[in-house]
């Protein structure tokens, strides 16, 4: 299969459940609703070290939000329910309650509710105040007023919880380091056009994919030796003798639809540089298929294919 | 859900309305409801014309023609929605548990007696002793208050549009913008009130009563 002259191989990425979070951040203007996103968002690049992958799904106009005022909502994902309560809290209270002006509300519904700012309140030393307002709908919502110096932080008490995917990707090979990037920041600006999926690391692209296992006892992980082009000719590769350069885009979504169709339209965008401008082909990493629960596959994804 | 209408007959006694409550009326057909006694000597018959609105989604009351005559209006309400088109007499959402009350005309004294939690909306004015003791929840009032304003109140915010004659338990915290107010005021634009047409976040904050907790604010909107 072909697309715009790029290869596509007959592979698949090899995703996990994990547990998901959405939650809505608001400020005077957007400026510091990045602030505050990008400080949350900052240092989730992967679970391994990070604890949870985090990003900004993308920009909230003032009638979309809560407080009407201009804002973003992010996604955060974990491998488990109590490590995404801990970290989410954690960052609520290092990186929004910290910001000027920010404020926090829940981006979600669900029956698992965690808290968002129910154990935050105790900063405002008994002087926090509880709200309770009915939403549109006409639920009642609580909301925690907590005195700060830049005036009153404000935040929902809790948000949901949902059953989410993480680790869909793509690879994409080429004949240069530039052209690849080139590419992958055309998929990138594709893909954060679309709802309900993040693309956590720098920029939205890893460079140092990686391979189960080391030959060092206490490592885990290390390089995906197959698919660096500096050992092409040392190691058992992946590689033809064009490739110069692979990188990877990694993908958490709400649901498999969800990623499968960032895929599809991150591939595309890529793709859509063809052969000429360097690209020359797509893969994606994958296990061997026993350790994720979700597979990708490319080809039917490119063809319109989105079922679990 | 039912939308239980009480329009009020002329009469020349005090009348207690705590047992008309959304919640407690559901289900109750005009007959039930006319024959429930309000005083030993006094059925809802005798001082309402009743009628029932059976297509709505959520448990709602509404009082007609009412005067500073009928009191107790929401007393100790758990849920649903009341609106008065008239006005009310003392006590009106005392003890209010949850729910939203919005009195159209003005109240009498003791408006929101410790009340715990809920809405309660006076778009008149309010008598003495509002928010007397309350525990939490919102009261506003876009008309006048009388004296006492506040009284051993614990916890909860007292939204004013006309600023109060305040006691020395009353401590002034300055003038603020208040990004909660947003949140409030949308929830506001929901209702049938003219409380949707407030838009200032300017407030000036009082925090008391200090002869108990402390814990209570009185926000007077500044334009």
């Amino acid at each position: 299969m072909q697309l715009n002259g790029v290869d596509i191989d007959d592979t698949f990425a090899e995703a996990f459940n994990m547990r998901a979070t959405r939650v809505l951040i608001t400020a005077q203007n957007l400026r510091w609703a990045y602030n505050a996103a990008n400080a949350m968002t900052g240092f989730a690049t992967s679970v391994i070290g990070c604890g949870v992958e985090a990003g900004i799904e993308r920009e909230l106009s003032e009638d979309e939000t809560p407080d009407g005022r201009p804002g973003v909502s992010v996604l955060l994902f974990a491998m488990g329910s109590k490590v995404l309560m801990q970290q989410l809290e954690t960052r609520m209270g290092q990186c929004i309650l910290t910001c000027p002006t920010a404020a926090a509300f829940a981006g979600i519904e669900s029956e698992d509710m965690i808290s968002l700012g129910k154990h935050l309140r105790f900063f405002g030393d008994g002087n926090q105040i509880s709200k309770q307002i009915p939403d549109a709908t006409g639920k009642l919502k609580r909301f925690w007023r907590i005195p700060v110096m830049d005036g009153e932080f404000l935040t929902e008490e809790t948000t949901g919880m949902v059953r989410a995917i993480g680790g869909g990707n793509f690879l994409v090979l080429g004949t240069s380091q530039a052209q690849v990037l080139t590419a992958c920041e055309a998929a990138i600006d594709a893909m954060r056009k679309l709802p309900n999926v993040v693309m956590p690391f720098p920029g939205g692209v890893v460079r140092s994919g990686s391979k189960v296992g080391s030959k060092y006892p206490k490592m885990f992980a290390s390089t995906n030796d197959a698919f660096c082009p500096t050992l092409k000719g040392a190691v058992k590769s992946e590689l033809d003798p064009r490739v110069e350069s692979v990188m990877e885009i990694v993908v958490n979504g709400l649901t498999f639809e969800d990623i499968a169709i960032s895929m599809k339209a991150g591939i595309e965008a890529a793709c859509s540089l063809g052969k000429e401008n360097g690209i020359l082909r797509i893969s994606a990493g994958n296990y061997g298929g026993k350790l994720g629960q979700h597979h990708f596959k490319l080809r039917p994804i490119l063809s319109g294919e989105v079922t679990a | 859900m039912s939308h239980i209408i009480f329009t009020a007959k002329p009469l020349s006694r005090a009348v207690d309305c705590r047992a008309l409550l959304p919640l407690a009326l559901q289900g109750k057909t005009v007959a039930e409801i006319a024959a429930i006694k309000l005083a030993a000597n006094l059925t809802v018959a005798e001082a309402f014309d009743v009628s029932v609105d059976v297509a709505i989604a959520a448990p709602q009351v509404t009082f007609k023609k009412t005067t500073a005559l009928h009191h107790s209006i929401g007393f100790g309400m758990t849920a649903g929605q009341l609106s008065i088109e008239g006005d009310a007499g003392d006590f009106l959402g005392a003890q209010l548990q949850n729910g939203i009350v919005i009195c159209k005309g003005s109240a009498g004294a003791r408006a929101g007696d410790r009340m715990r939690r809920g809405m309660l909306l006076i778009e008149g004015n309010a008598g003495d002793y509002c928010a007397s003791d309350m525990m939490a929840g919102t009261l506003g009032v876009l008309g006048t208050t009388g004296a006492y304003v506040g009284y051993g109140m614990k916890r909860g915010t007292l939204l004013l549009a006309q600023a109060p004659q305040l006691s020395a338990t009353w401590v002034d915290c300055g003038p603020h913008k208040l990004p909660f107010l947003n949140i409030l005021y949308k929830s506001f634009k929901l209702l049938d009130s003219r409380f949707a047409q407030i838009s200032s976040l300017r407030v000036q904050r009082w925090m008391g009563d200090m002869g108990g907790i402390g814990k209570a604010e009185i926000l007077v909107i500044q334009p």
